[in-house]
């Protein structure tokens, strides 16, 4: 698979590609510039970031003063219904950086007709799961740290390949709804999973670049993992519905399966595909008074089958989350719980716990963003126990974000 | 001397709108017709577009006008214009960012892709109607133009009360509010206008409104 470094110069080239093509047409690039620095305190254990088995980004060896992401996102029309996006950030990486692109798509986008809208996106993307992540950048306007479900889907779930949208605009037709279905096929995650069974749910905010790695490779902990990988010749697909009362109330539903043949192995990379399915549901309820409620549920399991000896790791997690908007403060609470069980297998990978986040932010104009947020963990781990020395922790990680954004859409 | 007013027979509740006041009927001329608007609670309801249109008489026309419809951080402003058919509406694009403003309303379809520092030609709407805008990249934008061939036309202010001075004769007036989901048919009654004074009528709605849209900071949605 493609180095990280390599991902960088290919990356560089779509950049350049992108702003060649900008300077020879009319259209205009919307781009936007931020950083996103961090003080940080933590006694949690090295991070799964690091190899390790932390539930959390950061860990007690970090260093207080951290890059929380730097990012360049553009968006360049090619032709009038045609459009490139590319959200590249750069993450710490204990001492090093992690670089590439968390979403890097081309999009059609008719205008609607009688009603109905068709959209169409082919690249590396984030499936409609979550509702929290609304942000630009797949951020959460609420929260540092995203739920256990979006934390799962930052580091290893992404789309690879071409989704289409069928929305039936209601709300421009005199109702209150708005319906859309989702489909589409995809490669290159047939590696979703293995972080999932080897150390469990965390609550990060690092997004794994596509064709990136998670975690460190090499001893003495076995857990780096490649999840965008393609191993068997299978294409994988996902399906979705999502309802809408005006803009108070949206409903997702999700069925997920990258459908990758669970006794397939690449022995030249000696890497496994990990058959991942799940189901995720939501809602996200929001009042003029500046609440918002967000309920969410995903269940699933991946599966390896090497040599036919079959193990599979159910899971399943889900989180509520309460927010409430005065102005430019936003006070935010949330609980997730998870768990990892195994089966075929003595234990290995099995988890259950549950976190509490507390966030306030402060967003004074477009620009500035200041986000306090308290995070603990509560878990049992089988694999913590393994190479920790107990499998039951407390972990606590509090932050001081500050964040500074520029560019054409925040001007 | 002034006549006494005539109170007038309240419309059937199951219709969306009841009127409750009174209108005074002096003799001839012009009359000053104020219409107040309420919510099911009593509350005024500003921005509802009202329009009077003569039963009888082969009305005036009202002229053309060539108005504007911005985009202003990522909203339309005005949320509601109300044009006499024929106008022309100009939509300058004044945000940094580019939209593509859409219509697939029968009484005008229409798609404009607004880049910015690029400037586009007026939109003409020839059809009486709703117009309803949307932008084809920020699904939060949202704006409704309404096209009438009502010589007497306007929204209803900050305390919910609209007025024009009418001639003497048969009204069809009609309410149309973007919260106010209706074929239209039901938000519609007749009136007689009769004289040279001042005539007030408050309507209240029948139907609750629809809640107002969110307001959230864009950095939420992208």
């Amino acid at each position: 698979m493609p180095h990280p470094q390599v991902n960088l110069r290919l990356g560089g080239a779509v950049l350049a590609m992108v702003l060649a093509l900008a300077c020879g047409t009319a259209r205009a690039t919307d781009w936007q510039l931020s950083i996103d620095t961090r003080l940080v305190s933590s006694d949690a254990d090295r991070s799964v970031m690091d190899g390790g088995f932390g539930p959390v980004r950061f860990d007690r060896e970090d260093a207080a003063l951290q890059l929380g992401r730097l990012r360049l996102a553009l968006t360049q029309a090619i032709a009038e219904l045609w459009s490139v996006h590319l959200d590249a950030s750069v993450y710490d990486d204990k001492g090093g950086a992690l670089a590439g692109f968390s979403e890097a798509f081309v999009q059609w986008r008719p205008y609607p007709r009688a009603g109905y809208r068709l959209r169409l996106k082919a690249g590396g993307f984030y499936a409609p799961v979550s509702l929290e992540n609304r942000a630009a950048g797949w951020d959460s306007p609420y929260t540092l740290s995203y739920s256990a479900i979006d934390s799962w889907l930052a580091v290893e779930v992404r789309t690879l390949g071409l989704e289409a949208n069928l929305d039936w605009l209601g709300t421009r037709l005199g109702h209150d709804f708005d319906l859309g279905v989702t489909a589409a096929v995809f490669g290159w995650n047939q590696g979703a999973g293995t972080v999932l069974a080897g150390t469990g749910f965390s609550l990060t905010d690092r997004q794994t670049p596509l064709f990136g790695r998670v975690g460190q490779p090499g001893p003495p902990l076995p857990t780096s993992s490649e999840p965008f990988v393609q191993i068997d010749g299978r294409l994988g697909g996902y399906g979705g519905l999502e309802a809408r009362y005006l803009d108070r109330l949206t409903l997702r539903v999700l069925r997920y399966d990258n459908r990758a043949d669970p006794s397939a192995t690449n022995t030249v990379a000696n890497t496994i595909a990990w058959n991942t399915r799940f189901t995720s549901a939501g809602l996200r309820a929001e009042s003029a008074g500046g609440w918002t409620g967000i309920v969410q549920w995903l269940q699933g399991e991946t599966r390896i089958a090497p040599g036919g000896f079959e193990i599979e790791w159910p899971f399943e997690s889900a989180y509520a989350l309460v927010s409430r908007r005065w102005g430019p403060h936003t006070f935010s609470g949330r609980y997730d719980r998870f768990s990892v069980e195994v089966r075929g297998i003595d234990g290995d990978g099995a988890q259950s716990g549950h976190a509490w986040t507390a966030a306030y932010g402060f967003e004074p104009n477009a620009h500035w963003r200041f986000t306090l947020e308290w995070l603990q963990v509560q878990a049992s781990s089988y694999n913590r126990d393994e190479y920790v020395g107990s499998p039951w922790s407390v972990q606590t990680q509090v932050q001081l974000a500050v964040r500074y954004s520029l560019g054409s859409t925040n001007r | 001397m002034r006549p006494p007013a005539r109170r007038r027979k309240p419309f059937p509740v199951a219709s969306l709108l009841m009127l409750l006041g009174v209108l005074a009927c002096p003799a001839a001329g012009a009359a000053n017709l104020v219409i107040r608007l309420q919510a099911m609670d009593g509350k005024v309801v500003p921005g509802a577009v009202i329009t009077a249109r003569p039963i009888d008489a082969t009305a005036r026309k009202a002229a053309a006008v060539h108005a504007v419809m911005d985009q202003v951080d990522r909203a339309f402003v005005p949320d509601v214009l109300v044009v006499p058919v024929g106008s022309t509406v100009t939509f300058p694009n004044s945000d940094s960012i580019s939209h593509q403003i859409y219509s697939f309303s029968s009484a005008k379809r229409f798609q404009l892709p607004l880049y910015r520092g690029t400037p586009y030609p007026p939109v003409l709407f020839d059809q009486p109607g709703v117009v309803t805008l949307g932008c084809n990249i920020h699904d939060e934008m949202l704006a409704y133009l309404v096209v009438t061939d009502a010589p007497y036309f306007g929204r209803t202010d900050s305390a919910g009360s609209w007025s024009a001075d009418l001639g003497p004769g048969r009204y069809r007036i009609s309410i149309w509010h973007p919260r106010l989901h209706s074929d239209g048919a039901d938000l519609e009654r007749e009136l007689t206008v009769g004289s040279d004074d001042r005539a007030e009528i408050t309507v209240r709605l029948a139907k609750p409104l629809a809640p107002a849209p969110v307001n959230r900071p864009h950095s939420w949605d992208y």
